[in-house]
């Protein structure tokens, strides 16, 4: 009685916390800059493509690179993600009629000697300096450097640098709306991967005590595991048709590794399903659990090695710099918190079903045997 | 309605959707189990008597 009201008032505070992050995700935070073309074969198809952008210098790189050979002036802009007060953004024409690039610091390098009519020191731009540009990509690539999100170099050929125009000229553009999907994908994804870490842990203590209800513990967290995995899972090519203009990859580790995940896990659930005898199908599925437990890591590393494995799902975690803005932050935050509570009061309420699922199976036993 | 407004709204639909179907789901399977095994139970003591 006691677990059923303590698992009622958590669902009612998860499902108020998930209500004020829709809240919060529409209204207040901004959005999470992830790159549309963080994948190099994505910036190859552009190529060509005209790109306007206007924003801050924000960095210097003194550097000459080699990749540059245009006659124009010509800019690096690297996809930094680190600052979110003071970004860039360009929206690509042509081939990329209605998709948003992002591209936050601008990074700026000139070859000195191409920009006519300047004889001051090297290099003519200031740190905070408006910029305004119009020209073209002509080289674009994955680096391997990930930190907070895919970093991505696109080197960009411009026929026209306006140096302290106001941001306004070209007019400053958002990122699409549909980023936002981040704010519920994420957590999601998070709480599948508990849950299925909680089926490890229920799967492991049944096979050490042979208690029942580590064995109705697994399979409850592996059922809401689905759950969480494929609302993970369908709500990312929501966001994927935005950003790169398909639903579905399948060259990439992230969404291949995942997509293996729910199938295996889908598969515990139809093993139990398969397995009449009570405790055959809580041995079998035991082993089956921790065994399946092995594409979770999986699916979670293959984003952060993606210069190994090819993957341009955004990385989200912060590794060595940077972070989400404090707004988006604090979202995220209350969204994750919220999504574990849910599954908290979601898992006491189905081990609670599970429960009276053996109890109706034992008084079937008991009436058949009578009759 | 922009494409990206739609796609924020589909996929914030599929959560909800999610979440309140699977709530849904089960509250009906216990109310289902509960019944059956109150139905059992009165089975069972009848044979009892």
């Amino acid at each position: 009685m006691k677990k059923s009201r303590l698992g009622l008032m958590l669902t009612v505070v998860a499902l108020a916390m998930i209500l004020a992050t829709t809240y919060l995700a529409l209204y207040f935070a901004p959005l999470p800059q992830t790159s549309v073309g963080a994948a190099d074969q994505i910036l190859s198809s552009v190529e060509g493509s005209k790109i306007r952008v206007a924003g801050f210098v924000s960095e210097l790189i003194y550097a000459s690179n080699p990749i540059i050979s245009d006659s124009h002036v010509q800019i690096f802009a690297l996809a930094d993600f680190t600052d979110y007060s003071r970004f860039a953004e360009a929206r690509a024409h042509g081939q990329l009629s209605e998709r948003w690039w992002t591209i936050n610091p601008l990074v700026v390098e000139v070859a000195l000697d191409e920009l006519a009519g300047y004889s001051g020191p090297y290099p003519p731009f200031s740190l905070g300096m408006n910029l305004s540009a119009e020209g073209k990509i002509i080289y674009g690539l994955l680096t391997p450097n990930s930190t907070v999100f895919d970093h991505f170099l696109t080197v960009c050929s411009f026929d026209k640098v306006e140096v302290g125009a106001g941001p306004g000229e070209f007019g400053l553009v958002t990122a699409p709306v549909a980023q936002k999907i981040f704010y519920f994908h994420m957590p999601s994804a998070w709480v599948s991967y508990l849950a299925f870490f909680v089926t490890l842990v229920g799967s492991a203590l049944y096979l050490k005590t042979r208690n029942a209800k580590y064995d109705r513990l697994a399979h409850s967290s592996a059922e809401l595991g689905v759950l969480f995995a494929t609302i993970a899972i369908t709500t990312g090519p929501v966001w994927a048709k935005q950003e790169w203009g398909v639903y579905w990859r399948w060259d990439d580790t992230k969404l291949v590794t995942t997509f293996i995940l729910w199938l295996v896990y889908i598969g515990y659930l139809s093993l139990r399903a398969a397995v009449p005898e009570h405790g055959t199908r809580a041995r079998v599925s035991a082993v089956y659990g921790i065994l399946g437990f092995v594409t979770v890591p999986m699916s979670l590393l293959s984003s952060r090695i993606a210069p190994l494995l090819r993957s341009s799902h955004p990385q989200v975690i912060a590794t060595s710099r940077g972070g989400l803005s404090p707004e988006a932050g604090l979202t995220i935050g209350i969204a994750v918190i919220a999504f574990t509570l849910l599954f908290a009061a979601m898992l006491i309420k189905r081990v609670e079903i599970a429960e009276s699922e053996e109890e109706l199976e034992e008084l079937k036993r008991v009436v058949g045997g009578e009759e | 309605m922009t494409n990206s407004w739609l796609a924020l709204y589909i996929a914030y639909s599929i959560v909800w959707i999610g979440v309140f179907g699977y709530l849904a789901y089960m509250y009906l399977r216990q109310r289902r189990i509960e019944k059956d095994i109150r139905a059992l139970k009165e089975e069972v003591s009848k044979h009892g008597k």
